[in-house]
């Protein structure tokens, strides 16, 4: 461990180079709101559309995220007897979601997977909500086609705060809930599921499957995005010198973390009720 | 006669269209986003009331239960501000995304 006087050197260094950056930030930069809701989008080959383009920060941030944490992963070792405090923590975090697993999903078999599905949910929109609370790089394009790259002006682009990266976790969510229910029930239990309790309410038992996603993802979206955007129209007068760290502190850390875990137990709790 | 989508047709009425037509769809979509908001925020401060207030209810009668009650209250706040959020994605896009 870091003794106390190593540690509060650090802060003092760290709160001296934030404040020279804004300083220089408040000076070189010039405080225009040019990139708001902008997207960096590279074409793939030359069309546009759906199926034509690319968010290359998204995928940058993304892979950068997963290995990152396979990497932390690694290090960490279970012993007997815990010698870190690393694996203290995690084993806690690990009961924790244990437990609410166990309350949501009835038949023992399908515990281990949902744990894992949960798990690793709840880690990735963590790490990266809590990139969207700390300065770093960041990409806007320019509009003449180029893209501008900056330091500690704003914080990291994460990946949640795109609507592609969520919609495919909730997406996948469904898709698995819909699988292990057949898996559990049946199939022609799960189809006949549709028809529950008389046949002319299809329409809407498929709206309402339908309308699952969409609000699990764009739940995590509005916060992380809608918290930047609220970041910058609120700081751009400062350009980033003293407001953002009480308003970075608050979307990136406490929102983030709060939704983190919503997301991750609304995950558990879909695939729970779907499971028999 | 071709088929233009909403945002095509928009920019048709942005670049050849007369200073009111200018002028009504600006005011349309600044009055639209405003309104959107407005109500949209109404019933997220209902719940999120609602929910604190009964949360702080439980918490004076059971004192030993503070420390999960706070927990599934940030919870069950961070579920009923969804709705809020529709309101302020639609807003959002109605002014970055529209031309």
């Amino acid at each position: 461990m870091i003794n106390e006087k190593v540690t509060k050197y650090l802060i003092i260094v760290f709160l001296s180079l934030y404040i020279v950056l804004g300083i220089v930030n408040l000076f070189v930069f010039n405080s225009e709101l040019s990139g708001v809701g902008q997207r960096w989008i590279v074409s793939i080959n030359g069309k546009t559309g759906f199926m034509n383009e690319v968010n290359p920060m998204t995928l940058i941030m993304s892979f950068a995220i997963m290995i990152g944490l396979i990497i932390f992963a690694s290090t960490v070792k279970f012993r007997l007897v815990p010698e870190k405090k690393r694996q203290t923590v995690f084993e806690l975090l690990f009961e924790f979601y244990w437990g609410i697993v166990e309350d949501a999903v009835p038949n023992p078999k399908y515990r281990k997977p949902v744990f894992v599905i949960g798990v690793s949910f709840f880690l990735y929109v963590l790490v990266s909500n809590l990139l969207g609370g700390m300065p770093g790089i960041s990409v806007s394009p320019l509009s003449n086609g180029k893209v501008s790259v900056e330091m500690f002006t704003d914080t990291w682009y994460t990946p949640t705060s795109d609507l592609n990266v969520n919609a495919a976790y909730a997406i996948s969510v469904l898709i698995i809930s819909h699988v292990f229910s057949a898996h559990s029930k049946g199939v022609w239990k799960w189809f006949k599921g549709f028809f529950e309790p008389i046949i002319f309410l299809l329409p809407l038992n498929i709206i309402g499957e339908i309308a699952k996603p969409i609000s699990h993802s764009v739940r995590l979206f509005g916060n992380i995005m809608g918290g930047g955007i609220l970041v910058l129209i609120v700081s751009y007068m400062l350009k980033y010198f003293l407001i953002p760290v009480f308003l970075w502190g608050f979307f990136g850390w406490f929102v983030g973390l709060i939704q983190a875990f919503v997301f991750s137990l609304l995950a558990i709790a879909y695939i729970g009720s779907a499971v028999e | 006669m071709e088929n233009y989508s909403i945002v095509e047709a928009l920019k048709m009425v942005l670049t050849s269209g007369n200073m009111l037509a200018w002028g009504l769809y600006y005011m349309g979509k600044f009055v639209g986003t405003g309104i959107c908001m407005g109500i949209g925020a109404i019933g997220p401060g209902v719940g999120e009331g609602e929910t604190g207030a009964h949360a702080m209810d439980a918490m004076a009668r059971q004192p030993e239960m503070v420390g999960s009650i706070r927990i599934n209250m940030l919870l069950a706040m961070a579920v009923a501000e969804s709705t809020g959020l529709y309101s302020l994605v639609i807003s959002l896009i109605m002014l970055f995304v529209l031309p």
